[in-house]
């Protein structure tokens, strides 16, 4: 068995991916989408912003709650700013007005799912 | 074309790994120095059902108060600063309130009352502060740290005079307040009468569980914290940990369209595995019982090699390793996890975001 050791190592400024928690809101609330509607809405999105070359990066829908319409997204870091913006000036889904709200941006996904906006005490 | 829309806020990822008897090992003071703890996140893999006495542990935190609208004055009176400030650990945090919108205010168990305050609270209150560390130019939010302990404070002391005018008649600051003590022994908290006259209510944590069956687990060897080729890396591992804890699915059913996330390799798959977690207002003296338990439950032999616990802290405190100042900016994560292994050596990965000091 090896001897007990210490070691410590500090990384900095080296996350690979990004992590987005955002909510669609459509002006119709009864409306239903699935998670392969909001993926191609997304790259719509960024498609129509940053053109065919723009948009050619990887983004991951890791879980979309069809209920409330919130998803999480993970991107590469060097295309956050390019997501952010595509899905902040997105204003249509089926001809009807739509927003995305972003909920938290974190680059460790673990982040996401421990919101203290999100604790609620009844008294 | 796009380099400079390629940058990311910078970010401080710190990892240890020892043994938990090592002379070097860190651990308690890592716990007991992360005061506002939100949300704990248990993942023991290989079983079914939480050994009894670790249910029991999570099952057993303390309850924390919620009081309404409590003029921070308060905080200073003769009564509360002998039951509560001097007497033992004290831990109190202004409940919905965003750090990067509103006045946020802590009370530290060290005896140090934390204000994050806007310019206009700031210049009208009068009290002496540091513009925020993140805010500079122009600084457009300000910290006061004002300590409940010093000699000067004590009732009736010019600091204490100077404070509580401020706060009466300057500023009168009040908020909803998160509250719950620790006293040494079997002594039980006096919180609830010295605030009766103001209203309140005492909450449990709320403790939910979920088990999983066949998931996939990465392969950790305790050696390896800088990832090697037999083993998954901290920040790999970080990543799946928050894929188990979102309910992130293994297995794409459209072809890699959605998400072409899996886990780490090497992995072996766990018939079954459970995630307990528990949210409200937690002390490190909890948690650090938690961790004893912990330590006795890693032995058992029909778990799996590790287990790993993560503690999130509160997104908009004041603070949060010690004294070093928090915001939020995009995410205002701090949160660390402990990955325990069988022979009781240990890592822990405290991350922060681009508005935080390095963890300690």
């Amino acid at each position: 068995m090896q001897p007990a050791v210490f070691e410590r190592v500090v990384v900095k400024n080296s996350p690979v991916y990004q992590y987005m928690k955002v909510s669609l809101v459509l002006e119709q609330a009864q409306t239903k989408l699935t998670a392969v509607e909001l993926k191609h809405l997304i790259t719509t999105g960024l498609k129509s912003l940053y053109g065919e070359v723009g948009a050619a990066f990887p983004f991951d829908l890791l879980t979309f709650e069809e209920d409330t319409l919130t998803a999480v997204l993970r991107v590469y870091s060097r295309g956050l700013v390019r997501l952010w913006s595509s899905i902040t000036l997105l204003g249509f889904f089926q001809q009807q007005r739509c927003a995305f709200r972003v909920l938290q941006v974190s680059p460790y996904l673990l982040a996401l799912t421990g919101n203290s906006r999100d604790l609620a005490l009844d008294s | 074309m796009f380099k400079q829309l390629e940058k990311t806020p910078r970010t401080v990822l710190v990892c240890e790994r020892s043994h938990l008897d090592h002379e070097k090992a860190r651990l308690g003071t890592h716990v007991e120095q992360h005061f506002f703890n939100h949300k704990v996140s248990l993942l023991v893999p290989g079983c079914d059902r939480l050994p009894a006495e670790l249910d029991a542990a999570l099952n057993s935190m303390r309850s924390f108060l919620l009081v309404r609208n409590l003029p921070l004055s308060q905080l200073l009176e003769k009564e509360f600063l002998d039951q509560a400030v001097y007497k033992g650990s004290t831990y109190g945090l202004s409940y919905q309130t965003r750090i990067d919108e509103d006045n946020c205010y802590a009370l530290l168990p060290n005896g140090k009352l934390v204000l994050s305050v806007d310019k206009d609270t700031y210049e009208t209150l009068g009290l002496e502060g540091k513009p925020s560390q993140y805010q500079r130019r122009p600084a457009g939010r300000y910290v006061v740290s004002v300590d409940l302990k010093d000699r000067t404070m004590s009732p009736g002391g010019k600091g204490h005079q100077r404070v509580v005018k401020a706060l009466t008649e300057h500023t009168p600051l009040s908020c909803d307040l998160l509250l719950s003590q620790h006293l040494p022994g079997d002594e039980s908290p006096a919180l609830q009468s010295l605030l009766s006259n103001h209203k309140l209510s005492e909450h449990r944590p709320r403790v939910s569980s979920h088990v999983m069956t066949s998931l996939p687990c990465p392969t950790l060897v305790t050696s390896h914290l800088q990832g090697e080729q037999q083993s998954c890396d901290p920040q790999s591992f970080l990543e799946w940990l928050g894929a188990v804890d979102a309910g992130v699915t293994f297995e794409d059913q459209s072809d890699g369209y959605l998400s072409t996330y899996e886990c780490p390799q090497p992995q072996t798959v766990v018939d079954a595995a459970v995630r307990c977690s528990v949210t409200g207002l937690l002390l490190p003296e909890d948690i650090y019982h938690l961790l004893d338990v912990l330590r006795r439950s890693v032995l058992e032999p029909k778990l799996a090699p590790w287990l790993a616990l993560t503690v999130h802290g509160f997104q908009d405190s004041p603070v949060s390793w010690g004294t070093a100042e928090h915001g939020f900016l995009s995410g205002g994560e701090n949160f660390y996890t402990l990955v325990l292994f069988q022979n009781l050596d240990y890592w822990i990965c405290m991350a922060t975001g681009p508005h935080d000091a390095c963890p300690p």
